[in-house]
């Protein structure tokens, strides 16, 4: 895998995560569960910026940036602030697991790009009503388990 | 989701065991001086890399066990994070088997709550910047993964420090 294809992988992955906090924004009353409102929406912003970025990173790779797909088949959520939460902690759990793909297949400024946005998508969670992990992203190092 | 299936033994053992090579899946160039076969030790910019880390968490490790015993009250929301930098000194210094253990600064940390949590908090900005650092300095790039997964532990844990969330 090239620097250009994880960075390609990272940005079909991205449009997927707009693509599920934009659904799972629409099911979040603003009124009745305003932190969550709050939290989904800061992500969400999060998350378009970071695509916007690989975008740009992948044309500067010399790449042609994927695009999103009109839809994507996500599993249902549900209702509820927290089946909402869960489902959000979801993604970032799995953006940190891409990103830190991206970390080991590239170096220099995509390197640093992607370890920040690797430590905001694992900070995040705690949002989310995650907990602090041992080896986030990269569960098979757990001796524990 | 598309991240790459290691085992615990391929990825540290191949970070340090075929750097070279890993470091052909980057932007630069590989070194025409790498081995195919994977046998080229590590680079010592990798190895002094993982031992300076090490170091590093050896240090934050013993101001956190100093806060926990100046206030031991503290002991049950540290005992997380000391778990955590101790599973990750732990496989980093398996990768460097021959080098020296290293031995902690002394730590002081004050006996009261506020001040105590305030030296962890320093320490582990620290600690935050050498995994960064290392992440970013790594030739290899299954070594640079590893250091990220500590880097966003490390940042967990120090978020959950900072709203009194214990895991």
């Amino acid at each position: 895998m090239t620097v250009l294809d994880a960075l390609q992988t990272t940005l079909a992955d991205e449009h997927a995560a707009l693509y599920a906090y934009g659904v799972l924004g629409a099911r979040t009353s603003q009124a009745a569960a305003p932190l969550l409102y709050d939290a989904l929406t800061t992500a969400y912003r999060r998350h378009r910026s970071r695509r916007d970025q690989l975008r740009a990173m992948v044309t500067d790779a010399g790449g042609e940036p994927v695009a999103a797909a009109a839809a994507y088949d996500l599993d249902d959520p549900g209702q509820g602030v927290e089946r909402i939460k869960a489902a959000a902690l979801a993604l970032e759990v799995d953006g940190v697991e891409t990103l830190l793909a991206l970390v080991a297949q590239s170096s220099g400024t995509v390197r640093a790009w992607a370890l920040t946005e690797t430590t905001w998508s694992a900070t995040w969670q705690l949002e989310l009503g995650g907990e602090p992990q041992t080896w986030p992203g990269a569960p098979e190092l757990d001796r524990s388990t | 989701m598309p991240g790459r299936p290691l085992s615990r033994r391929t990825t540290l053992g191949s970070a340090l065991a075929a750097p070279l090579v890993l470091a052909a899946c980057d932007i630069d160039p590989p070194s025409p001086d790498a081995d195919p076969s994977g046998a080229t030790p590590p680079p010592p910019e990798d190895s002094e890399l993982v031992a300076t880390v090490v170091a590093a968490l050896v240090d934050a490790e013993a101001v956190l066990v100093a806060a926990g015993t100046a206030v031991p009250a503290l002991y049950a929301r540290l005992e997380p994070l000391i778990a955590a930098h101790a599973a990750h000194r732990e496989l980093l210094a398996g990768a460097i088997p021959d080098a020296e253990q290293p031995t902690a600064s002394p730590a002081t940390v004050p006996p009261v709550a506020a001040g105590a949590l305030r030296a962890v908090r320093r320490s582990e900005q620290q600690l935050l910047r050498t995994l960064r650092d290392g992440c970013l300095g790594a030739a290899s790039g299954d070594l640079a993964r590893v250091l990220a997964s500590m880097a966003a532990s490390t940042s967990q844990h120090a978020a959950a420090l900072t709203a009194g969330v214990t895991s």
